[in-house]
């Protein structure tokens, strides 16, 4: 396996200032944390609620800017870029899977997969429209390319949201509890999924789940707990 | 920044989303650039009908008896205590308001090329009388041939005939509101009452109806006929009406005639001033009003879209962890404001050339009360207030929108995406 680091966080401490009736509120998330993740990985970030391993994915993905210290995504610190900068990082390097499918309520299938591939205008809308279309084909959606999202099933609209952040060949899949809404018939599809992608495309993912079940498909289990990294196991 | 087709499709589709919220808008849009086309061309109508009128009948330029200067002193003695005694030479009475020896003055200011026609008169204020009913006149005395080249009364006779004026020397022209206060018909006859209480007996020859009031509040005899029932002698006259050649050069005219001759020479344009700067004055309060017609229309927008923005939270959250920039989450909201407008505009378009079409073809009674009366509104038509009414609302709608986009690219995708669970 490829020992290349491809996300790398250097003494990251995140903490929320809540103003509470003048009275300021410090309260740390994540007090000091230091981790890598390969290329090619399949990771599970795990831990109780309320223990930091969302914040952790958002800072990874750069969505939310660490207190202090570093994330390096591609040997480029993202937490040293400007918000502009990080909404194209986003748009090139990173697919995000939440809970929630997300998708926009207005669009059909395709449209919502072929959206980030336009969004910076890196794809024509053919382009976009044929590996959109391919992408949901690989995912098992072909016949549900022009359905809206309320005309698909919660399994069905997570495929679609997968598809979504694989739409533009990211660096890094990142899934913030994409099976906590499934009921475990679907849930299983989309672990399959996930283990599909790792294996077949080398697809680095890194999965926030506390689904024991899916953590131990991956191929490492980070567990969290009060904002410290508590274990770091590799599994096979 | 790429302002790419799918931004106007996402704004597009939640647009179409909230159907009814955005018809509602669109019909706030709608309905104020309809009101503001329909009043821009009712006051603009009624201010080009005026002017229309005045440039078509009344007389462009107006020689009047007053003096620009009072006469200069022949002789001037200073005495001692602080009095002066001024000398000049005319001592017998001499009337400053008219024209003295018109028929010099009249060729000479037929001379300028610029004037296409001039015509004496003379203007009393007399008492009419027909049968029991006894009230003030303004009676013109006029030379009617020359005169109908500038007033056009021929065009304007609801009875009798204008020609018959100059056939008959105790013939009397009057106004449609005279005649219809005196309930005087042509052949009718009646008697004038002057200033020095001389009774004369004219002759109805005709009625006419100009649609100026003031016009027709007025009657006309012939200049002879006037200049012994006011007084006047045969070489004297109150005005002298010109029409010019080449309308905008009558305040050259005007300044010319008196500088050679030092009697005071008024333009249609000064005349109509007070007339003018009242249409002006009353358009402004209408626009002023129909302006805040267009400004609830604008909330309206505002309101359409701080709804979008609110329950689209999440969707502009998702956009940004997509990769879709603030300036980028900014302008589909922008371009949701600007659809709102555009479609409102173009329907408010629609809409005010109808209203148009109707006001315009609705019968009215004239009131002697108006400036201008006509059987119709007279409703202006031009393409520009459509482009003025649309460019407004387009623009009311736009700043309306800004708001509510910045605070959409406002939104912070961690609190939206968390706060789900």
């Amino acid at each position: 396996m490829n020992d290349e680091a491809i996300i790398r966080l250097e003494h990251v401490r995140k903490q929320l200032t809540m103003k509470n009736g003048g009275e300021e509120i410090v309260s740390v998330i994540l007090p000091d944390i230091s981790f890598d993740i390969k290329r090619g990985d399949f990771a599970a970030i795990t831990g109780p609620s309320g223990s930091g391993k969302t914040s952790l994915l958002y800072l990874m993905g750069g969505l939310d800017k660490p207190t202090s210290g570093s994330v390096f995504l591609d040997d480029q610190e993202i937490s040293a870029l400007s918000e502009e900068e990080l909404a194209s990082m986003r748009n090139q390097k990173l697919g995000f899977v939440y809970q929630f499918h997300f998708l926009l309520p207005e669009f059909n299938a395709l449209e919502n997969v072929m959206m980030p591939m336009l969004a910076r205008g890196r794809f024509s809308t053919s382009e976009a429209r044929s590996r959109a279309s391919e992408l949901l084909s690989r995912l098992g959606l072909s016949e549900k390319l022009h359905n809206k999202p309320n005309q698909l099933s919660g399994g069905q609209q997570q495929r679609v949201a997968i598809a979504r952040a694989l739409a533009n060949n990211p660096s890094v899949l990142l899934a913030d509890e994409p099976t906590g809404n499934l009921d475990s018939r679907s849930a299983e599809t989309i672990y399959k999924l996930f283990s599909e992608l790792n294996r077949e495309t080398g697809q680095t993912i890194v999965v926030v789940t506390h689904d024991e079940h899916f953590a131990s498909e991956t191929k490492r289990i980070l567990n969290i707990l009060d904002g410290q990294l508590n274990s770091d196991k590799r599994l096979e | 920044m790429i302002i790419n087709r799918h931004l106007v499709t996402i704004a597009f589709r939640q647009l179409q989303n909230r159907r009814r919220q955005t018809f509602l808008t669109l019909l706030g849009i709608s309905v104020g650039v309809m009101v503001l086309i329909t009043a821009v061309s009712l006051m603009d109508g009624l201010l080009q009908s005026f002017i229309q009128k005045i440039v078509d009948i009344a007389p462009h330029v107006i020689v009047s008896g007053e003096r620009v200067k009072s006469p200069v002193p022949d002789q001037l003695i200073v005495s001692g205590n602080g009095n002066h005694v001024v000398f000049v030479k005319k001592v017998n009475r001499e009337r400053q308001d008219v024209i003295k020896n018109y028929p010099r003055m009249e060729s000479l200011i037929k001379s300028d090329s610029l004037v296409q026609v001039v015509t004496p008169l003379v203007s009393m204020d007399v008492i009419g009388m027909f049968g029991t009913i006894s009230q003030p006149v303004q009676l013109f005395g006029i030379v009617p041939f020359t005169e109908n080249e500038i007033e056009k009364f021929s065009n304007s006779m609801v009875s009798g005939k204008f020609d018959a004026l100059g056939r008959t020397p105790d013939g009397i022209m009057l106004g449609t509101t005279v005649a219809k206060d005196f309930t005087a018909r042509v052949g009718d006859r009646m008697r004038i009452v002057s200033q020095s209480g001389v009774i004369y007996s004219v002759r109805v020859v005709g009625i006419f109806k100009t649609g100026i009031n003031d016009i027709d509040d007025n009657s006309y005899v012939n200049l002879r006929l006037g200049q012994i029932i006011g007084g006047f002698s045969p070489d004297e006259a109150s005005d002298l009406y010109i029409r010019v050649n080449d309308l905008p050069k009558d305040g050259l005219v005007a300044s010319t005639i008196e500088r050679e001759t030092n009697y005071k020479a008024i333009t249609w344009e000064q005349k109509a001033a007070s007339v003018v700067a009242l249409f002006k004055m009353i358009s402004g309060i209408v626009y002023f009003l129909v302006f805040f017609v267009i400004m609830v229309a604008g909330f309206g927008v505002a309101n359409v879209l701080i709804t979008n923005v609110l329950e689209k939270s999440r969707d502009i959250a998702i956009l940004k962890s997509l990769g879709f920039k603030r300036s980028e989450i900014t302008l589909i909201y922008l371009t949701q404001g600007l659809i709102v407008a555009i479609i409102g505009a173009a329907i408010g378009c629609v809409l005010g050339f109808l209203l148009i079409e109707i006001m315009s073809s609705i019968p009215m009674a004239s009131s002697s009360q108006s400036f201008v009366s006509s059987s119709h509104l007279m409703m202006g038509k031009n393409p520009m207030y459509f482009v003025w009414a649309s460019l407004f609302a387009v623009v009311v709608s736009l700043v309306a929108a800004v708001g509510p986009s910045r605070n959409a690219a406002k939104v912070n995708p961690v609190e939206i995406l968390r706060g789900e669970r």
